[in-house]
């Protein structure tokens, strides 16, 4: 064997290391410079449960049909958001297409994330579609109040939504009629709670469960967070009047241990038989309640909007999750078309066989699907009500968590209902005053 | 390093005249050329971090210097005290009891387990727990312990040691409770390992010299084993302390940092306000705030248990 000197030992580790190190950037240049003609992956990231489960099981119809394979990247919620806000920050082309949450919309609009649909990719409303869905994922806001910040900006369409999330009311229908309002949903709860068998079902875990579980009757009852100038009115008496109905009237009937109850722990205990009502998103209807495989009560759960409260309205929440295409992406156009793809009618059909949340009211309406879909005709009857949507603020993470934990503490008994909604107010008036919004 | 370097030897070579400044020898070129790798890296991913946390902590999202407004924005929150209250009651709990019953584990097998593969097996069995994620970890703590269908309570209401539900996660106490009894049960063999594998090392004349005159099994503990212990309960604080700042995963999977704020442990705390409320400068000014405590404390706990073996 040949003997080399350290110096030109050194000299070839060197260049050998190069060599590696610099190959996969030249494949990646590669890569990209035949991107430019055609595209053969899209990488999308996406929320791990069941708001992604159908579209895994649709991506391979749409690679079947182009030669496009789009491959999903998972995370668990929390991590999504916090990793498309960096990735953002970063102008990153990781993610061809992301997954959102609507509440997310105002924080990535007002950092100006995404590729306009409308403008770039010709994305028009189609009649079929409610107005809400295209309005939710239009920045700034159509309606409802403006952040100080996005007055000026042009509104543009900056995400179209693929699950259809609504809130809305489930009840044990070979039991009694449906509620009208909340007064009959309390005094359901009282008839009906046993031993074993609680009346009211409330998801109270701290922070975003509790808040979306709470919202609904907040707005039912008059209260609100905010008011159309920004002023925060959860210390009014209707504010906290519902909230004193839900954590002390309600909670009277409901499970113990709410305080600790997610999604998850409420579909088992309606799917066990263990609960007479509470309110319930569409991924849990087809994940569990009326799943065979797991539930016991299937066939006997009824679907409805939210219930009247005082205002005289009932106010389901949108919790709709979106697709958009970040600003980093090189491959907006391909990315572009596949959205398209997904909101033809024949393939949200073959989505909604999947197990997927449509937005087409030809399918909601659609009598064919009603029996294997039971909550379709209450989905379609809560977006013609117009469902509100949170308020469409980027501080709107730091309003959930201080308003979720506050409530999360009513709850559990810690803090009375008034308490807790001064303190929730007080920290939310402090963290808007802070980004500028008129306190 | 500089004890390496004086351990090098001396220079052979004669200083050359007209210069004020010594030349480094060869070997001492070579020492600081081996070092260089190490305290690059150390700078790169220590330092670096660490300096432009000071800088995010005293600056706006925009850049602006704004002096100390974000640590005493910091310092005039509630809900920072709440989560520094959460984590001392968390550290008083997790602490005191994996040290005694990782202790109580080290001195039971030294003493009446002899055979080595059962010592093999227990090593195995005492690694499990530390290979397992945290989010592992938590998902399964919360079939456990979880309102509706939680194991536990399905057990003890079987075997009718309680009538009702207990609320292992509802109630502030309980709460607290449980999520330490997470970090307990993964982080016990910990000290068990370190302070077991610390037992190996007490020289067994010793031993037996004091069981020759009569020593009892505590006067043995006492006198001769906690002797050569001492600065593993050092390094037992030292990690487990960090770690303590570092809980995260199970807490938020349990509890979300409820009821309230019950639960809400500082980097729960920390991680909101980076991450729900994108308040960088106050995230950060936090974070320094925690270094520059957990420094003190370090160094109370080094004065307090000395390192060397006096």
């Amino acid at each position: 064997m040949q003997r080399i000197s350290r110096r030109e030992f050194v000299k070839r580790t060197a260049v050998t290391g190069a060599a590696f190190t610099s190959f996969p950037a030249l494949l990646a240049a590669c890569g990209e410079s035949t991107g430019a003609n055609k595209v053969s992956k899209l990488v999308l990231a996406a929320v791990q449960g069941n708001e992604d489960g159908p579209l895994k099981k649709v991506v391979g119809n749409y690679k079947s049909q182009t030669g496009i394979e789009v491959q999903i990247v998972e995370f668990p919620y929390d991590s999504l958001f916090s990793k498309l806000v960096t990735t953002f920050q970063a102008n990153d082309s990781s993610y061809d297409l992301c997954m959102m949450d609507d509440p997310w919309m105002p924080k990535f609009g007002t950092m100006g994330a995404l590729q306009p649909l409308d403008s770039s990719f010709g994305f028009t409303r189609d009649s079929d579609i409610p107005t809400v869905v295209y309005d939710v994922g239009t920045w700034p806001p159509p309606h409802g109040p403006v952040p100080p910040t996005e007055q000026s900006k042009a509104q543009h369409l900056y995400g179209i939504t693929i699950v259809g999330n609504v809130e809305m009311f489930m009840y044990r229908s070979d039991k009694s009629s449906a509620p009208a309002n909340w007064d009959a949903v309390l005094a359901n709860a009282k008839q009906f709670n046993a031993a074993n068998f609680y009346g009211y079902v409330i998801r109270g875990k701290a922070t975003n469960p509790v808040s979306s579980d709470s919202l609904p009757i907040l707005w039912s009852f008059g209260g609100n967070i905010f008011d159309d100038t920004w002023k925060v009115q959860l210390d009014s008496a209707d504010s906290i009047t519902a909230v004193d109905f839900l954590t002390r009237k309600l909670k009277q009937y409901a499970e113990p241990g709410a305080a600790n109850f997610d999604a998850a722990e409420r579909s088992q205990a309606m799917a066990t038989g263990k609960a007479y009502q509470s309110t319930v998103w569409p991924g849990e209807i087809t994940g569990i309640v009326e799943d065979p495989t797991v539930s016991q009560v299937k066939g006997k759960v009824a679907y409805i909007p939210i219930p009247q409260g005082p205002s005289g309205k009932g106010l389901g929440m949108m919790g709709n999750w979106l697709l958009g295409i970040p600003k980093g992406s090189h491959n907006g156009s391909a990315a572009a078309d596949f959205i398209k793809w997904m909101l033809k009618t024949e393939n949200m059909r073959n989505y909604v066989a999947q197990g997927g949340v449509p937005i087409r009211k030809s399918i909601l309406n659609d009598a064919s699907l009603a029996a294997a879909n039971p909550y379709f005709k209450a989905l379609a009857a809560s977006f013609d009500a117009v469902p509100n949507w949170r308020p469409r603020t980027d501080q709107w993470g730091a309003v959930e968590t201080s308003y979720g934990t506050a409530m999360n503490a009513a709850v559990a008994g810690q803090l009375t209902p008034q308490a807790a909604m001064q303190q929730a107010a007080s920290q939310i008036r402090a963290t808007m005053k802070g980004a500028g919004y008129p306190s | 390093m500089s004890r390496l370097v004086a351990e090098l030897p001396a220079p052979t070579g004669t200083k050359p005249a007209g210069t004020g400044r010594r030349r480094r020898s060869r070997q001492e070129r070579l020492a600081y050329t081996i070092l260089l790798p190490a305290l690059g890296t150390v700078f790169v991913i220590v330092t670096i971090p660490f300096v432009l946390a000071i800088w995010q902590s005293i600056t706006a999202d925009d850049g602006t210097l704004v002096g100390f407004r974000n640590y005493t924005r910091a310092l005039s929150n509630p809900l920072f005290y709440d989560a520094l209250r959460a984590t001392g009651l968390y550290a008083l709990i997790v602490l005191p009891t994996e040290i005694l019953l990782g202790l109580g584990f080290a001195l039971l097998v030294h003493r009446a387990v002899k055979r080595a593969g059962l010592r093999a097996t227990l090593y195995v069995l005492a690694v499990l727990p530390l290979v397992v994620p945290p989010v592992a970890v938590g998902v399964v703590a919360r079939l456990i312990y979880a309102p509706g269908y939680g194991v536990l309570n399905y057990v003890l209401q079987s075997v009718g040691i309680t009538h009702s539900e207990i609320q292992w996660l509802s109630d502030p106490l309980l709460a607290m409770g449980s999520v330490a009894s997470v970090d307990i049960w993964q982080w016990t063999p910990f000290v068990y390992l370190v302070l077991f594998a610390g037992l190996q090392t007490v020289p067994k004349e010793s031993v037996e010299a004091a069981q020759v005159d009569g020593a009892t099994w505590w006067t043995q503990f006492r006198y001769i084993e906690l002797y050569y212990l001492r600065p593993l309960f050092l390094l037992i604080l030292f990690f487990r302390m960090a770690d303590v700042l570092r809980v995260f995963d199970h807490v938020f999977i349990l509890t979300g940092g409820g009821p309230g704020t019950a639960t809400q442990l500082l980097s729960l705390y920390i991680y909101r306000i980076e991450f729900r409320f994108f308040d960088g400068g106050q995230a950060a000014a936090l974070a320094v705030l925690v270094l520059v405590a957990i420094s003190i404390l370090y160094s109370l706990v080094t004065r307090a248990l000395p390192l060397e073996r006096a």
